[in-house]
């Protein structure tokens, strides 16, 4: 069987803060469908891989292909319109506007029917938040809001949605809520890049993975291939 | 604590109230006195100012003092035009307005060059007080320091230094501007406006164009205070330098804070009270200050919120779409 062209193709990408360089010519792609699972130590460049492809920091030297136009160096809002959406670990949530108003704000740039057969569409999939579209989201337990941060990201029904550290935070009873839900969006066919320190979450969510170490990616492979033997990359990881 | 947004019978309710309050204002007239009716025109014109102030202030969350300008503008605009090239009064309303809207634009620079806090509060209140020192130095245009006089007009047969005719045109203006406003501000451009305030780097990672919108806010803000400046002109009969300065900007940020930051409600009713409260304190001669001081001091410190926070309280038919509640 064919192998899909990559939705992103991510190649010899340098990041840096000030003269500290994190990333050191990170290669990988993301294809349509899958769900990929960044791992890495603190500091192994991860997040700051996210937001290059995202554009909230501009590599230094390197490319980002996504659908093959290169986005590298557009301003966050450029490449929030041609399709990726990003969960942020901050959550990015306004807490006085209510849920319901959190959530039309990721979808500001179309109106009328259009918006509200989406809005329907994330109820449809967050009962939760249905029930509390009407109260201020700094009012929400932690997962709630996590929820509401991947509903506002899907309702600009993204190609690519960039999911840093989903766990983050939340108790082990939600996190198997965001494992599942990761589930139904890779049924409905949403394309993934994750970044997740819970490798539970990480070899539960993800197809495939990759490690990267000091800005490099160093492994990768198939989670299904790994028979649930994850002490090699736990060492590649961390030792 | 929690909004509680209230329910479709309530806004129904609220609907009618906003209807129903300018409705009863109509016969105020005939329970004022030459002095009351004056004041009750400085009110109205107070309130559009409080309202233009509140949405950069309160709603943007841009700490911008341009207020002032804008309503100067706004005054001059109106007397130049009626007195220099015998525009009618009542056109020059919403052509002081275009012009405060322009120095809305000129204002909104330093925020889009994303000059914030402090030094964007410095650079509106320079902006203000550049203005002023045109006013006095642009003597073949707005008279120096002997101001403007407002050319005599009629409407329907009667002069326009009427207060009672004022009053009617004044509160026409301030209901149109206040409802606008108020639809503004709960269509999709007043959550924008909210997500400006709260997160703006996120709002932007939304592709919602965040400079348009603080843009617009001050610009719309501009619009309102400029129509307020020439009621203001009509108001006064005379426009002076003098009426723009610091001490006007002082007193209208007051009014902001004490009817609650941010809210339309609010801005009625801070300007209600402080146009008003210096009118009634006056029966207290050399007392004034110190009680107008206390009053102000004892609603901030009992309502940090705001006057509107209390009717907020009351019922949910007070409570604002994008209102933040406090922290």
């Amino acid at each position: 069987m064919d192998t899909p062209e990559p939705l992103l193709k991510i190649r010899d990408l340098h990041v840096g803060y000030g003269k500290k360089p994190i990333l050191r010519g990170a290669s990988y792609d993301v294809v349509p469908g899958e769900c990929l699972t960044l791992l890495g130590a603190n500091g192994s460049g991860k997040s700051t891989s996210m937001n290059a492809i995202c554009g909230f920091v501009r590599p230094s030297a390197g490319s980002v292909l996504f659908d093959g136009q290169e986005t590298a160096g557009l301003p966050p809002h450029r490449i929030f319109a041609l399709g990726i959406a990003q969960v942020s670990q901050a959550r990015d949530l306004f807490p006085d506007l209510t849920v319901e108003d959190n959530l039309r704000l990721g979808a500001m740039r179309r109106g009328g029917k259009e918006l509200a057969q989406t809005l329907a569409h994330i109820y449809d999939r967050f009962p939760r938040l249905k029930e509390r579209r009407k109260q201020a989201t700094r009012t929400l337990s932690g997962g709630e809001q996590q929820m509401v941060a991947i509903g506002r990201a899907l309702m600009s029904r993204p190609r690519l949605l960039l999911l840093d550290e989903p766990s983050g935070g939340l108790s082990p009873q939600f996190c198997e809520e965001i494992a599942r839900i990761i589930d139904t969006l890779k049924e409905d066919g949403v394309t993934m890049l994750m970044v997740e320190q819970n490798l539970n979450l990480a070899f539960r969510a993800a197809d495939r993975f990759i490690v990267l170490r000091d800005g490099e990616v160093v492994d990768g492979g198939d989670v299904r291939a790994m028979a649930g033997d994850h002490d090699a990359i736990v060492r590649n990881i961390y030792l | 604590m929690s909004q509680i947004m209230p329910s479709a019978r309530q806004r129904k309710m609220r609907t009618l109230l906003f209807w129903a309050v300018p409705a009863v204002l109509l016969l105020l007239p005939l329970a004022t006195n030459p002095y009351t009716q004056f004041i009750a025109n400085g009110m109205l014109v107070s309130v559009l100012v409080t309202l233009g102030f509140t949405l950069t202030i309160g709603n943007l969350g841009q700490l911008a003092f341009a207020n002032t300008a804008f309503f100067g503008i706004g005054a001059y605009s109106s007397a130049i035009l009626a007195a220099k090239l015998g525009v009618p009064w009542l056109l020059t309303i919403p052509l002081a307005g275009a012009f405060g809207a322009l120095g809305g634009f000129l204002a909104s620079a330093a925020a889009l060059r994303g000059i914030r806090t402090y030094y964007l509060a410095i650079i509106t209140l320079a902006f203000g007080e550049l203005m002023r020192w045109a006013y006095l130095h642009a003597k073949p245009l707005t008279g120096g320091t002997d101001g403007m006089p407002m050319p005599r007009e009629t409407l329907l047969g009667i002069s326009l230094t009427d207060d009672t005719l004022k009053f009617y045109i004044f509160l026409a203006v301030t209901v149109l501007l206040v409802k606008a406003t108020l639809n503004l501000m709960r269509s999709h451009f007043g959550r924008a406006v909210m997500a400006v305030r709260e997160n703006e780097i996120a709002t932007a990672s939304l592709a919602i164009p965040t400079a348009r919108v603080i843009l617009a806010t001050f610009m719309w803000s501009g619009f309102v205070v400029g129509c307020a400046g020439a009621l203001f002109a009509r108001h006064v009969g005379h426009v002076f330098p003098e009426s723009f300065g610091m001490l006007h900007l002082i007193a209208s940020f007051a009014m902001v804070l004490v009817g609650g930051l941010g809210s339309v409600l609010g801005a009625v009713l801070g300007a209600v009270l402080l146009t008003a409260l210096p009118e009634y304190l006056r029966a207290f001669p050399g007392m004034e200050e110190l009680f107008f001081g206390l009053i102000v001091a004892g609603v901030l410190v009992a309502m940090p919120m705001g006057l509107a926070s209390l009717l907020r309280r009351v019922s949910p038919i007070f409570v604002e779409r994008f209102y933040r509640e406090a922290p």
